[in-house]
Parts: C-alpha cells; sequence; structure tokens
C-alpha cells in the first residue's frame, strides 16, 4: 500500500468572500467556515488566523488539525468523521503545510495549553510556526458538555477537509511518496514505533476511525492510515506531552522510519495502543502490543507516549514485554525533574529496559513576554491573570513542547 | 581566614532527644559537638565561629530563621550534618545549604545518599557521609577536606565524595527527538548495551512501618494526596505540580458536605469526588469508628496536597513534613488515601 502526500505550501493567508488556495495563500470565507462549524451544541464561533512572528498568544488551545483532503467531499479524509469509517491510507492526499485550524476555549478537564507565535515559546511548539485558524466558541446555554466536545471536533475536521479541498486543482509544491513498512527481511534492521494513546474517557480520550479507542486491545496500523486522519484526538490533558490531531498526522518517528527505510534500516511497522487506567489493564496491553511487534518481525521498536506519570507505567511495562520477547527499546520520555533539574526524571521506570531518550525537562521554567493579541480566552487558568501578560510559566504548559512523538529539539541534559 | 558556621540538629548539640525535638534555632558562638572536631581539622586555616542547631521536628521549616542567625555572624561558608540516614536532619541540612547557597554563601552539608533529605539541596553540594553515627570520625574526615577544598575554589567531584544528582537542565539537541530515538535504536541493536540519554534514576524502596499496636489507644490522622479543599480554594492548592501541602480543620465535622468542598485534583474526573467528598477523604466513616472507639479519637485537621504530575523531590518532602509535624501532634497512625 502506498501513500502519495500531495504538498501545498501555505505561505499567506487572509478571511474573504471565498474560500480558495492560490500562489500559497490560503483564504478563508468566515460565512462558509461559520457554516460549516453550526451544531446545536454552540451558540456561536468565532474565526481568526494567527500567523508566525505575531505579537500573539493562544490560550486554551484543544486539538489542532492539519487541512488534508482525499477529494471532493472529503474524498474518506477523517474516516469515521468526515468520510465513512472504511480503511484508508492509500492513493493521494492535499496537505495544506503550514497551516492548522486549532480550537481554543474551555472544556471540563482540559488543562492550560499555550501557543506563542514570538518570543522564547515559539521556537517549542509547531503551531508557533503554523498559520493558525483559530475556533474561540460560545456553548449553547443548554448543551451538555460532551456535545460541545462533540460538535468541536467535527467541526474543526469538516472545516480541515474544506480547507484542504480549495487545493485539489493547485499544482503541489511537493510530492511525497511514503513507502508501506515491509514483510520481507532483509539484512538491515527491522525498527518499527509502539505509540501509546492516552484514553482516560471524556475530555481523555482518542478516536481510531471514529470510535473510542480506550477499550480496544492494540492494533497494526499502516502508516498511512494516520496520514488520512484515521486517529483524531480528544485529549486535552497534559498540554506539553499530548499527541493532537495534527502530530498524528505528521508522526515525526514514522517519519524519520519512513526517511530511512530501506537505507540503514527497514520500517517494520506501526503498533498503536491504548493507556488503561489501571494497572492489569496496563500489563495485558504492553504484552499484547509486545506480541504484535514480535509477529510483524520488529528487531527494535521506538515506544512513544501521551500524557504524564501514568503513561510512564505504560512505556516501562512496554519496554520489558519487548525485552522479554528478545525486542529492543528506544523510549521518548518527557522527564519530571523539579524547577531545577535534580528530582528523579522519570515516574516509573522500566525493571529490564534502559534506552531512552529525553524530550525535555516537564518543570523547566519559561519567562514568557507580554503580547499584543490573545485567542482562545481572556485569562491564564493556571496563574489568574490576564493571558496577554508577561509571566513565567513551566514548560508543561506549552502546547506539545515535550512532544512525546519526538516533534522537537528541546532535550535535558546533566550539567 | 575563612568563617565556617556549623549547623546540627538538638540531639548533637547536647540538648537532648525526641523530647527536644521541637526546640527552635539557637546560635552558639564557637564549635559544638562534632563540630570540635571538625574545627580541628580545618584548623588552621579555617574557623568554626558559631553554631546553630535546631530541633528535628521544626528545623525544615524554619531555615530562613537559620540562615539569619547564620549569617548575624557573617560567615563565608554554612557546613551542615553529619545527618547520617536520619530523614528530618537531613531534611533540614539539605535545606540549610540550599539556602545558603542561594543566599550567597560557600554552603556544604553531609549525609549518607540514602538520606531521604538529599534531594532538597538543590544544586547546592552535599558529600557522602556514613550511615550511622559510629561512622562519625570518618564522615568528618571528608566534610572537612571539601569544605577546604571549597574555601581554595575548587569545584566537589564524585572523587571527593559528592553525592546527590546534577542538575538536568534544558538544552536544544542537534536533532529531533524522533530521529534521536531512531539513531538510539541502531546503537542498540549494534551491541551498545548503556547507550541512553536519560540514566535510570534510584527509586526508594518503602518498607511499610510495622501495625501500630494498638489502635484503640491511638490519635489517628487522615491525610490524602486526592486535593480535596474547602469549596473556594482559599489555600490554592494546584491541580498539578504541586509545590505545597495543606491543612484544614475538619474540628466538629462528621462528615464532609457535598458544595462546601471539592477535589481541584487536575488528574481524574472530580464528579464523583465532589458529589460525596467523603470518597476522598472517608471523615463519615472516621466519625463512626472512633464513636465505636475503634481508635483513641481523630486528629483535629487533615493534611492534603495533589499527587498529579508532583515531581518525587516534593512529594518526599512533603511525607517527611507530614510525619514530623504529625509525630510532634501526637498522632500515631495516618490514613492515606490516594486517587
Amino acid at each position: 500500500m502506498t501513500l502519495t502526500r500531495l504538498v501545498h505550501h501555505v505561505r499567506q493567508v487572509a478571511l474573504g468572500e471565498q474560500t480558495t488556495f492560490a500562489q500559497g495563500v490560503l483564504t478563508v470565507s468566515v460565512d462558509e467556515a461559520r457554516g460549516i462549524l453550526a451544531d446545536p451544541a454552540l451558540a456561536e464561533t468565532r474565526l481568526a488566523w494567527v500567523s508566525p512572528g505575531e505579537s500573539a498568544r493562544i490560550v486554551k488551545v484543544l486539538d489542532a488539525v492539519e487541512p488534508r483532503t482525499k477529494g471532493p467531499g472529503g474524498g474518506g479524509i477523517f474516516p469515521g468523521f468526515v468520510g465513512p469509517a472504511t480503511p484508508q491510507g492509500s492513493g493521494e492526499t492535499h496537505v495544506l503545510r503550514g497551516a492548522a485550524v486549532v480550537n481554543a476555549g474551555y472544556l471540563p478537564r482540559a488543562q492550560e495549553a499555550l501557543v506563542d507565535l514570538s518570543g522564547p515559546a515559539a521556537a517549542l511548539s509547531p503551531l508557533g510556526s503554523s498559520h493558525n485558524l483559530v475556533i474561540e466558541f460560545t456553548p449553547a446555554p443548554d448543551a451538555g458538555w460532551d456535545r460541545v466536545d462533540a460538535a468541536l471536533r467535527n467541526g474543526a475536521l469538516r472545516l480541515a477537509a474544506r480547507l484542504a479541498e480549495a487545493a485539489l486543482d493547485a499544482e503541489p509544491d511537493e510530492v511525497e511518496v511514503l513507502p508501506s513498512p515491509s514483510a520481507t527481511r532483509t539484512d538491515r534492521p527491522r525498527i518499527g514505533a509502539i505509540t501509546n494513546l492516552q484514553t482516560q474517557g471524556s475530555f481523555k480520550d482518542v478516536f481510531l476511525y471514529g470510535r473510542s479507542f480506550g477499550p480496544c486491545f492494540p492494533t497494526l496500523l499502516d502508516p498511512g492510515e494516520l496520514d488520512d486522519g484515521a486517529v483524531v484526538s480528544g485529549q486535552f490533558g497534559h498540554p506539553a506531552l499530548k499527541n493532537p490531531t495534527y502530530m498524528h498526522q505528521n508522526h515525526p518517528v514514522v517519519n524519520e522510519l519512513r526517511r530511512r527505510h530501506g537505507l540503514d534500516l527497514d520500517f517494520a511497522g506501526l503498533v498503536i495502543c491504548p493507556e488503561p487506567v489501571d494497572q492489569a489493564g496496563k500489563e495485558l496491553i504492553s504484552a499484547f502490543a509486545a506480541k504484535l511487534c514480535a509477529a510483524a518481525g520488529f528487531d527494535a521498536a521506538v515506544v512513544t507516549k501521551e500524557g504524564g506519570g501514568n503513561a510512564d507505567a505504560d512505556m516501562a511495562l512496554k519496554m520489558d514485554a519487548l525485552a522479554d520477547l528478545g525486542i529492543e527499546s528506544v523510549a521518548l520520555y518527557g522527564e519530571m525533574a523539579g524547577i531545577d533539574g535534580t528530582g528523579p526524571s522519570i515516574v516509573v521506570a522500566p525493571e529490564r529496559a534502559t534506552a531512552m531518550v529525553s524530550t525535555g525537562n516537564y518543570d523547566h521554567r519559561l519567562q514568557l513576554p507580554r503580547v499584543e493579541r490573545v485567542l482562545g480566552g481572556a485569562q491564564l487558568a493556571l496563574l489568574g491573570v490576564p493571558a496577554g501578560d508577561a509571566y513565567q510559566i513551566p514548560t508543561a504548559v506549552v502546547y506539545c513542547a515535550l512532544s512525546p512523538l519526538g516533534w522537537g529539539r528541546v532535550t535535558a541534559r546533566a550539567s | 581566614m575563612a568563617r565556617i558556621v556549623h549547623y546540627i540538629n538538638q540531639f548533637f548539640a547536647g540538648v537532648g532527644g525526641e523530647d527536644s525535638a521541637g526546640a527552635g534555632p539557637t546560635l552558639v558562638m564557637g564549635p559544638v559537638g562534632p563540630g570540635r572536631r571538625l574545627a580541628e581539622l580545618v584548623a588552621p586555616e579555617h574557623e568554626i565561629v558559631a553554631t546553630v542547631w535546631c530541633g528535628d521536628d521544626v528545623a525544615a521549616g524554619l531555615v530562613g530563621e537559620i540562615i539569619a542567625l547564620a549569617s548575624s555572624v557573617q560567615p563565608d561558608l554554612v557546613a551542615a550534618g553529619p545527618a547520617f540516614t536520619s530523614g528530618r536532619y537531613g531534611l533540614a541540612c539539605a535545606r540549610v545549604v540550599a539556602a545558603a547557597q542561594a543566599a550567597g554563601l560557600g554552603a556544604l552539608a553531609s549525609m549518607h545518599e540514602d538520606n531521604p533529605g538529599l534531594d532538597e539541596a538543590g544544586a547546592a553540594p552535599v558529600v557522602a557521609s556514613g550511615e550511622v553515627a559510629r561512622r562519625m570520625a570518618v564522615s568528618l574526615d571528608r566534610l572537612a577536606a571539601g569544605i577546604r577544598r571549597l574555601l581554595a575554589g575548587e569545584a566537589l567531584t564524585a572523587e571527593d565524595g559528592r553525592i546527590g544528582k546534577l542538575a538536568r537542565l534544558t538544552v536544544m539537541a542537534d536533532a529531533s527527538a524522533a530521529q534521536r530515538a531512531v539513531d538510539l535504536a541502531l546503537v542498540r541493536l549494534g551491541g551498545d548495551r548503556e547507550a541512553t540519554e536519560i540514566p535510570l534514576p534510584r527509586f526508594d524502596r518503602v518498607t511499610p512501618a510495622p501495625p501500630v499496636e494498638d489502635v484503640s489507644s491511638a490519635l489517628v490522622a487522615l491525610v490524602t494526596e486526592g486535593g480535596l479543599v474547602p469549596d473556594d480554594n482559599p489555600g490554592a492548592l494546584e491541580s498539578a505540580r504541586a509545590t505545597k501541602w495543606l491543612r484544614y480543620s475538619v474540628e466538629g465535622l462528621d462528615g464532609l458536605a457535598a458544595g462546601e468542598w471539592r477535589s481541584v485534583h487536575g488528574g481524574f474526573s472530580t464528579v464523583w469526588a465532589n458529589e460525596d467528598p467523603n470518597r476522598i477523604l472517608p471523615l463519615d466513616v472516621a466519625r463512626l469508628l472512633e464513636a465505636e472507639g475503634a481508635f483513641a479519637g481523630l486528629f483535629g485537621e487533615y493534611f492534603v496536597t495533589t499527587g498529579n504530575g508532583t515531581s518525587v523531590a516534593n512529594a518526599r518532602r512533603f511525607g517527611i513534613e507530614w510525619a514530623a509535624d504529625l509525630r510532634h501532634s501526637g498522632a500515631r497512625a495516618a490514613i492515606l488515601t490516594s486517587t
């Protein structure tokens, strides 16, 4: 199975009469977009672009989605939400690279999450360097929060598909032909990915083909399915350690394995796993993930997580389960080493496996400047101060700053 | 000649044992107790000009006063310990040297590597002592050698017996974490069994305390990491990454009424906790048991923090402080509810 990404670079954005894409300029019709977002659970939606370099901040960031489509009406993109829940991951997918559709505002259980478009935090988040179409919202007076959440998710996905549709007739800037994992053994080492997803119920859930992934067993996924939006995030905890839909669409470990496939390694496959909330469930899921990796002929797995200390337990158990089957593993950990970096880095360590990569210290403090423009909310919930003020925050609050999927270059080292 | 202030506890000051553990900080001119030998070891170049001692139960919370007393005699360096494996004493020594260093003074503590207070020294140096006070002589030799080196302007290393974690500082790597992870997988498959970016942390194995022999005569306390606070959260307890713990009175209450208390914990859905706060802090059944005479009485306050992304160093400190506080207050058992 082969997927081809037709990549269109978004260099400039605007709001206008009609939704169009031409010469790198993405123009969005607010009326059309609000029509796409309309839902009985939402009294009102407000749209605004915010771009890299601006003195601007988005707070209460929920999910982010990269605009993509496979054809008119989505052509099967975001299966289970926009398209029918049928397997995707092959053919052609149009990608508006450099843009994102971003929901921002209050939802229960959502932890305060921040994106700066300039200043020291901008480089720490993938949204710090993208043109973001921010959707703010007012819930309908009688709507339950779960309905509001679903309306926002469906709306953002439909809007992302619609924006990409504007590029269907445009000449792509790049054509990326993506290899699928190979089943054939060569003399190169076979390395795959295990992606754990935080599944803890409403507002902390992840969807596979439109269904809650919480009660599921680990499964092998074709990486192209990620590209086509088979995995959608509804998980709003741990902002720096979360995996929004945007990151699944651009899974950094998968992209790295694809890039090196046939060079110094063979891409052995992708296994996605829920993160159960009980120990017995964690052990069972870890054992099954390891079995799948063995069946797919993994020599080594890069293991990633979503969330904080609870998710460390899933990582440790998986690494040990892999070791028991003779499979090498490397895990990506965001460290929780305290403000001065002298605390223990991880909450639960494996007993047998030992190879880890650091995506930085969660507790490291950042000094943010005052900004001119704020989206998502008036206050920073964490500190109870005006969101646009200058203040100090832990790196943990910056959206994807310690990306468990390995997007960033931030790390921590002993001094 | 450099001026040194030596910090010790009430026991090594010769004041008393647990009966004096609540005594506040006191400044005494010249060396006291183990300081006399330490003074000989650092002489004639350096002098212990004064000693500050404080009771173990209260010292960790009075570090500001301890440093103020020490600073009153203009020291160049504050030395603390040896604290061996004593938790309260080690915590105090660690905090004293952390505060001394923050105040711009030289600082060095001595304790065993297993002392639970060790992490509280932060970036201030600590050298290893023996495990128990019988190892006082060799422990003082190493502390004195460390003091001499620091006062000579040199840094301490593992060769000097330096212990405690080196700070892990945030930096930008040359490549993304995804690329480094794949690189590391290839290195491991290539036969390197050691390569990693994060050395495995050393975790404590907590040995459960023996059962309380006669619960019916014990004062029992309720403590929780469930983030349960009065509804307006007057102490501003954090929902995650707690840096503090709080105490609230339960005097005269037979249970916790919905609407008057709530959990601020950010790690689970608090709907059911808020519907009946006794689910987090079981005051209702504790009162019933108290009335039945199952134990002598319920402690008048409960202690609370939030266990959600809380650093191990902070969690360890909360535990030491809770134990010291409860012990000092006469409680002999505690029920810790976790979420």
